[in-house]
């Protein structure tokens, strides 16, 4: 099951997202038909913990038509599922830009996950050097827990 | 029948794993050099499992060539069941390892904990040396419980994926890992219940049918889901009756890489083509056992690790026991 709370500001669409995106999931039911050229469709994921091959169809058959109208697109605040998504499928995003991502944490202390978000313009400037947070339930050391050569290698294409 | 782990490779690595792979499975070893002195091993033994380090295409086309003229292409002592290719490189960058005729299995080597993972895939090839190698229970160690979870309809697959992501949240994996997991068993589950059901002459029946198609798994539809955990590996399996299994199709969609190649969707089939390379790309170990017409197993495994990092990165293999 997907939640999606829609938000309209001038020409553009906002779609947050909340759930997984598998089979029964219907992008025009969901959204509705492209915003068209000129206006701007800005997605949402950070409340997207997964998504199954089914729905990676769907989402690429949906954007590609979004992308293809004319209307700009934008994905926000890229949850670390879809950020796997993006990294794997060369066509993922359909030419859309991919503004903000959220990047995995692990603290070295008590084990606990914990997600950053950065802009990608940022991370692009830090050339993988990321900062250490700190973790919200102990105060120990955070480090970035993915690879970093596979988890940003979008930014590179 | 006695079996002997016949090891080709002179790496000091693949000599520890080997060694703890044949412990744990209960085989004498042998270890030679050469793609020709194993193949002589093979020519005058029976029951031999042979793990061969074929990191260069060169040291595959030895192997193909000596097993060919020492041995025969088409003896039964050249049994895909029992060959185990090594490389430390992804599959898709071993496309010579892909269209062997003797492919059978493919271990990735990342031996973090060389020891560790030579246990766990010894019980793996332990299992593929019965005369069937059904039955997650085998895979694992002794300890583990296994829990059989029987789909009566295809629209149970959603509350069957979230009771083991939160069956492996319970078991203390990291909720990103236990995600990754939830979506290995949503893949294995749709094939079970879409791609597997065939008609008498081998026809898929649901092949384009809409995912949304609720349908019912009764008789021989039936779906069975097993997990199981024994504390540091999680196996689960999605079991069907079908034994419709293609090798071929099932080996290229796992090697197919989209990353550097558009995805094209496809609107004849309903299926995507893409969740078991996926699988595959984020840490999961990809088993099949089929026998055709009868039933096939597909089973995945993942370590549980401390990080992410290490999730995705662990030692894991594509598994295939096909019986005709």
């Amino acid at each position: 099951m997907i939640n999606v709370i829609k938000e309209q500001k001038g020409n553009s669409l906002t779609v947050k997202m909340a759930g997984s995106i598998e089979e029964s999931v219907n992008f025009e039911q969901i959204i509705g038909p492209s915003p068209g050229a000129g206006n701007e469709l800005q997605v949402n994921t950070k409340e997207v913990p997964r998504i199954n091959s089914v729905g990676v169809k769907a989402w690429i058959k949906y954007f590609q038509m979004v992308s293809g109208s004319g209307a700009k697109l934008k994905f926000i605040e890229c949850s670390t599922a879809i950020v796997e998504q993006i990294n794997l499928i060369l066509n993922f995003t359909c030419g859309g830009e991919v503004e903000s991502i959220y990047v995995p944490f692990t603290c070295t202390a008590c084990k606990g996950e914990l997600v950053g978000l950065f802009k990608t313009v940022d991370l692009k400037k830090m050339e993988l050097q990321l900062p250490e947070l700190k973790c919200t339930k102990c105060g120990g050391k955070a480090t970035f827990d993915d690879i970093p050569e596979e988890y940003f290698a979008f930014l590179s294409r | 029948m006695s079996f002997t782990l016949l090891l080709i490779s002179e790496l000091p690595e693949d000599k520890v794993f080997a060694a703890e792979v044949a412990v744990t499975a209960g085989l004498s070893l042998k270890i030679v050099g050469s793609a020709a002195e194993g193949a002589s091993v093979i020519a005058q033994e029976d029951g031999v499992v042979l793990l061969a380090d074929v990191s260069t295409e060169k040291q595959y086309l030895a192997l193909e060539s000596a097993l060919q003229s020492q041995v025969g292409l088409f003896s039964d002592k050249v049994n895909p069941n029992r060959i185990h290719f090594m490389t430390s490189a992804e599959l898709e960058k071993v496309q010579y390892l892909v269209q062997s005729p003797f492919f059978g299995q493919f271990l990735l080597r990342n031996f973090t904990n060389v020891k560790e993972v030579g246990a766990h895939y010894g019980r793996i090839i332990k299992q593929s040396i019965q005369e069937r190698a059904f039955g997650l229970q085998g895979y694992l160690s002794p300890q583990a419980k296994v829990q059989t979870i029987r789909l009566k309809k295809s629209s149970q697959k959603q509350d069957a994926v979230e009771a083991v992501k939160n069956f492996l949240i319970a078991g203390k994996f990291q909720s990103r890992m236990a995600s990754a997991i939830a979506n290995a068993v949503d893949e294995l589950i749709m094939n079970a219940i879409y791609d597997a059901p065939v008609d008498d002459i081998g026809k898929q029946l649901f092949v384009a049918t809409s995912r949304t198609t609720q349908i019912e798994l009764e008789g021989k539809h039936c779906v069975d889901i097993q997990v199981g955990f024994d504390g540091q590996y999680v196996g689960i399996a999605a079991i069907d009756l079908f034994g419709s299994l293609d090798k071929a199709k099932l080996i290229t969609h796992i090697s197919k890489i989209y990353s550097d190649e558009e995805y094209r969707v496809r609107t004849s089939i309903a299926g995507a083509g893409i969740g078991l390379a996926t699988v595959f790309k984020t840490g999961g170990s990809l088993l099949f056992v089929s026998e055709s017409r009868v039933k096939t197993e597909a089973l995945v495994f993942y370590k549980r690790c401390d990080s992410y990092r290490e999730f995705k990165d662990q030692f894991r293999f594509v598994s295939t026991q096909f019986y005709f």
